[in-house]
């Protein structure tokens, strides 16, 4: 036991400081020299110098000594790998450039695909933070495979009480309301949830109680649960916070439960108090709101939740016929996760593809930039091969450098991942969970496998040639074999390969960037300068009829419009050009109803004052606009626009048509009073259908508040809340933004994909262009002799510089060739997220691969003209 | 000269086995010993001696240290541990063995009945 202790001592003692061991033996060598010499001259009566030279003679090489007794310490694989990395540490750091510009094209590679990994594992990947995440469901009511929308209270009530699929289903109805602990009302995120919604998330409180079905009750008191951050800052700390009062919406709720920061969110539903939502007594189906989630009970599988669900669809139709005929609609369960996910694959599926493209043309970069130093120190290896190394030992030194550049350039990669990570989770919005991505070791041991992955693919490359050309061929020290036609070729198609990927990633930032560059041109339908906009909401405790909503609002925009600078006040429920289907409402014709229980029309309904379209700029085309007499005891009236005409009046005036609205049979017809320029709520780009309905006729709030007005001295927005706070110091207001803040936030996410996109394809463009004019500098160094002969017999310049660059361009053409049936073959992973372009838009394609060819084209022009330089006399001298 | 003969395959450990058995000796020591004891029919080249107690050295069948020749040069001296002394034994028991049989073998002069 204790000799085996002994011999790993003596091994890791030979492996840190085999020098000391190695002058040990030396010393042990030159003992037995002398003590031979010695008995030499004693023995044989030999001079002394004689005697030393036998001695010397018959202990034979030194080396051969040295190498065998480290053979007998049994590290010498250990310690020519070591030396191995010394050597190519030493041979790295002697071309720095090659070096440098290797490691950082490598760690460039690597960086962005560790963030994207990281991004990926954190959205698509990771798990929620509940226990048994995928026994969680999100419930909708849905009638087509692409039209599905929130619950309602009878929907609810009806799975709570008849299911046997969920061991808990719960109800949350998130918004955003004016919220007080003493202080001013401040308008905060906010969600009513039934006691159900944490019960199925299964989250714990950090201090109080969870709600329960008690709470539910309208007579029990009000209670809410808030987060972490909401008691630290206005109760000092979470267990302060439980007993004491909260004022959400103007009624006083007692705090029972505090959430621990990490469930700032839930379910991915934001919001600072989460109140008990009361239960409500439903007199008819609708409306829809809620957002319903449920916890499958133990061993129910999502198909006979779905029939479950199905059957109580089924069961409860009849009875709120009257109000809602939507015979095809059917609640229907959805994993909680992919609902969350949502549409993020797609983007980030893009951002994949272009960084994985990006790593290839990374690594096939610095593999054809290996291949030449590879040449370059032909003669070197030839000399190591004719000195004794085995052909196996020259290729590990050449995996053995590669890999070395490729595992430095992952340490640097990882910090750069690292920084990737950062500004992707800065810059990018609307992705899900991506604040919740961190680099952490799998993604450090992903970056670190690529490393080695490529420098092992980098480095094969001359090692291959080794294997097949063999060691022989370096003893027989021709060039030709290194400067060989193959290698040459292998080089070019790194390049050609380079093109070809380059290709796609520059189409996909070239089209994004002209579907942005359209959807930002499109025109809205109104006029967003000098448009100031906030949410105003008021407490309901206080303002629970209509007249005193009225009362105040309108004293309110009287007041706003005596501002100086100030032309017009508007409120609407609705906010262009991107309501996200807040007002979506259905209707049904009566001049030409839908047949009956199948689905109605819907449309993005918003209620506003008439002034709202003078504040925006929207014309009245036809008809009335809505004045005094259109009141609560009025006919119903609304106002339509000129798409909505268009398409449901194609030929006929819609002014005086009759509609149901929200399949109200019950209700009088509203009657179409008048026809308004298109204006969009559902995203720019898409039709501008809506109908109107006057705030006259029915107060709701909040209100969106809209003030037109000359803000030069950017004082309006403080202006605007002292009026509002005047009016009611109760009154909760959102922050200050502009229209034309509203019109540019509303495409960020397609503009954000697009400079994404746009930065991977100009690191791919490049690389290129590095590719190319470095196979075409090395080629003309190669060729100096061949061109100086050809000058000498009377070339001309321009020819030279001809077939310089038409080999270049050559490559480059095979590869933009590749490129675009690539680029045709990625492109319906593309035409998701385009805007009136199409994903093989012909003239993009060509202006993309026109473009690439030029890059090219310079990159090749630099190396021809050294060629064109050459002197002829100087190149042909002997070397 | 007496004709020299090649080492036969493993027989190394076991003649320095033998040799450090009757006492502790420097490399050079080993080779002369040898080269006595076999009357000059074996000789040991440094390149096959050093690495050899190298090995034994390593398996701890021989331990090291410098120290001063009866001939007045500091040189490394190696002695056999008990371990190496235990190892002596049965490889020199294995050898009798071996070399018995083989010597049988060769004596024969008619087929076993």
């Amino acid at each position: 036991m204790s000799s085996l202790l002994d011999r790993i001592a003596r091994r890791i003692r030979a492996l840190r400081n085999p020098d000391a061991l190695d002058r040990e033996l030396a010393a042990e060598m030159h003992a037995h020299i002398d003590l031979e010499s010695q008995e030499l001259v004693r023995a044989q009566g030999l001079s002394p110098e004689e005697a030393r030279r036998r001695a010397t003679l018959a202990f034979g090489g030194v080396d051969r000594f040295t190498e065998a007794h480290r053979d007998e310490r049994g590290v010498r694989w250990l310690s020519e790998l070591w030396a191995d990395v010394r050597y190519s540490a030493r041979v790295l750091t002697s071309s720095p450039a090659f070096t440098i510009s290797s490691v950082l094209v490598l760690a460039l590679g690597i960086g962005a695909s560790t963030a994207m990994f990281s991004a990926v594992d954190a959205v698509l990947l990771s798990h929620l933070p509940y226990h048994d995440d995928e026994q969680l469901v999100r419930i909708f009511e849905q009638d087509s495979p692409t039209n599905r929308w929130t619950m309602s209270d009878v929907d609810y009530q009806a799975i709570e009480r008849d299911t046997h699929s969920f061991s808990a289903v719960g109800a949350a109805r998130p918004g955003a309301t004016s919220v007080s602990a003493g202080g001013d009302a401040e308008r905060r995120p906010a969600a009513y949830i039934t006691a159900g919604f944490l019960q199925a998330l299964d989250v714990n409180v950090l201090a109080g109680r969870r709600l329960t079905l008690a709470d539910e009750q309208p007579s029990a008191p009000a209670v809410t649960v808030i987060t972490e951050q909401l008691a630290t800052e206005k109760f000092g700390s979470p267990s302060a916070a439980v007993g004491r009062t909260v004022t959400i919406d103007g009624l006083a709720h007692q705090v029972v439960g505090v959430l621990p920061a990490a469930h700032a969110s839930l379910a991915n539903r934001q919001a600072d108090v989460w109140p008990v939502m009361k239960r409500a007594t439903p007199k008819r189906r609708g409306p829809f709101g809620l957002f319903v989630i449920g916890r499958l009970a133990p061993g129910v599988t999502m198909a006979s939740a779905r029939r479950e669900l199905n059957d109580i669809s089924v069961r409860i139709f009849p009875e709120w016929q009257s109000g809602f005929q939507d015979r095809a609609a059917r609640l229907t369960p959805y994993g909680l996760r992919e609902t969350i996910i949502g549409d993020a694959s797609r983007p980030l599926s893009l951002f994949v593809g272009a960084v994985a493209l990006v790593l290839l043309i990374a690594v096939s970069n610095v593999a054809s930039l290996a291949i030449v130093r590879f040449m370059r120190r032909w003669r070197e290896l030839s000399l190591r091969a004719v000195l004794g190394a085995t052909r196996g030992r020259l290729v590990r030194l050449m995996i053995t450098e590669s890999v070395l550049l490729s595992v430095s350039a992952g340490v640097l990669g990882v910090a750069l991942g690292w920084l990737g990570l950062r500004l992707l989770q800065g810059f990018v919005t609307g992705i899900p969970r991506l604040s919740e991505a961190h680099l952490d070791l799998r993604a450090i041991s992903v970056a670190l496998t690529v490393a080695l992955l490529s420098g092992i693919a980098i480095g094969a490359v001359p090692a291959l040639r080794l294997l097949t050309k063999g060691a022989d061929g370096l003893r027989d020290g021709t060039r030709a074999i290194g400067d060989g036609k193959l290698t040459t070729r292998l080089r070019a198609a790194f390049v050609a390969a380079e093109f070809g990927l380059a290709l796609p990633v520059l189409v996909a930032g070239a089209l994004l960037l002209a579907s942005v560059a359209r959807l930002q041109r499109v025109n809205p339908g109104f006029d967003s300068r000098d448009v100031l906009t906030m949410t105003v909401g008021l407490p309901s405790a206080t303002y629970s009829d209509n007249s005193s909503m009225a009362r105040l609002f309108t004293r309110v925009s009287s007041e706003l419009t005596q501002l100086p600078g100030v032309t017009s006040a508007a409120y609407s429920t609705a906010m262009p050009p991107d309501d996200q289907g807040n007002n979506n409402n259905n209707f049904n014709l009566v001049d030409q109803p839908v047949a009956p229980g199948a689905a109605q029309p819907t449309v993005t309904w918003p209620t506003v004052t008439p002034e709202f379209f003078g504040a925006l700029g929207v014309p009245l085309l036809e008809g009335r606009m809505f004045d005094a007499s259109d009141t609560l005891k009025g006919i119903p009236v609304v106002v339509v626009t000129r798409s909505w005409a268009k398409h449901y009046y194609p030929d006929r005036p819609a002014v005086g048509r009759e509609l149901i609205s929200g399949g109200c049979t019950a209700c009088p017809h509203t009657v179409v009073i008048g026809v308004v320029g298109d204006m969009t709520f559902d995203r720019l780009g898409e039709p501008g259908e809506a109908v109107f309905s006057p705030l006259s006729q029915g107060w709701g709030q909040p209100l969106f508040l809209f003030v037109k007005g000359d803000d030069r001295d950017g004082s309006l927005a403080r202006r605007v809340r002292d009026v509002v706070h005047s009016a009611d110091a109760g009154a909760a207001m959102s922050t200050t933004i502009s229209l034309d803040e509203r019109i540019h936030s509303s495409v960020a996410a397609p503009r954000q994909l697009a400079i994404m996109l746009a930065t991977f394809a100009g690191a791919a463009l490049l690389m290129a262009a590095v590719g190319i004019f470095g196979l075409l500098s090395y080629a003309v160094a190669l060729r100096k002799r061949e061109i100086g002969v050809r000058m000498a017999l009377g070339a001309q310049r321009s020819q030279v510089v001809g077939s310089m660059i038409g080999g270049g361009m050559r490559y480059a053409g095979i590869g933009t060739l590749v490129g675009l049936s690539l680029s045709v073959v990625a492109s319906r992973w593309l035409s998701g997220s385009l805007f009136e372009v199409s994903a093989v838009d012909p003239a993009t394609l060509g202006a993309v691969s026109a473009g690439l060819l030029g890059v090219a084209l310079v990159a090749s022009w630099i190396p021809a003209m050294r060629a064109a330089a050459i002197d002829p006399v100087d190149a042909m001298r002997p070397e | 000269m007496a004709d020299r003969a090649d080492l036969l395959q493993g027989t190394l450990d076991l003649l320095i086995l033998k040799s450090l058995a009757l006492g502790p000796l420097h490399g050079w020591g080993v080779s002369k010993r040898l080269r006595q004891l076999s009357e000059d029919v074996l000789d040991v080249g440094q390149g096959s001696l050093y690495p050899a107690l190298y090995r034994l050295e390593d398996r701890g069948l021989v331990t090291s240290e410098w120290g001063t020749s009866p001939e007045g040069r500091k040189a490394k001296f190696y002695r056999l541990t008990a371990a190496g002394r235990k190892q002596f034994a049965r490889e020199q028991s294995q050898w009798r063995t071996f070399t018995g049989a083989v010597n049988l073998i060769l004596a024969a002069t008619q087929e076993p009945a």
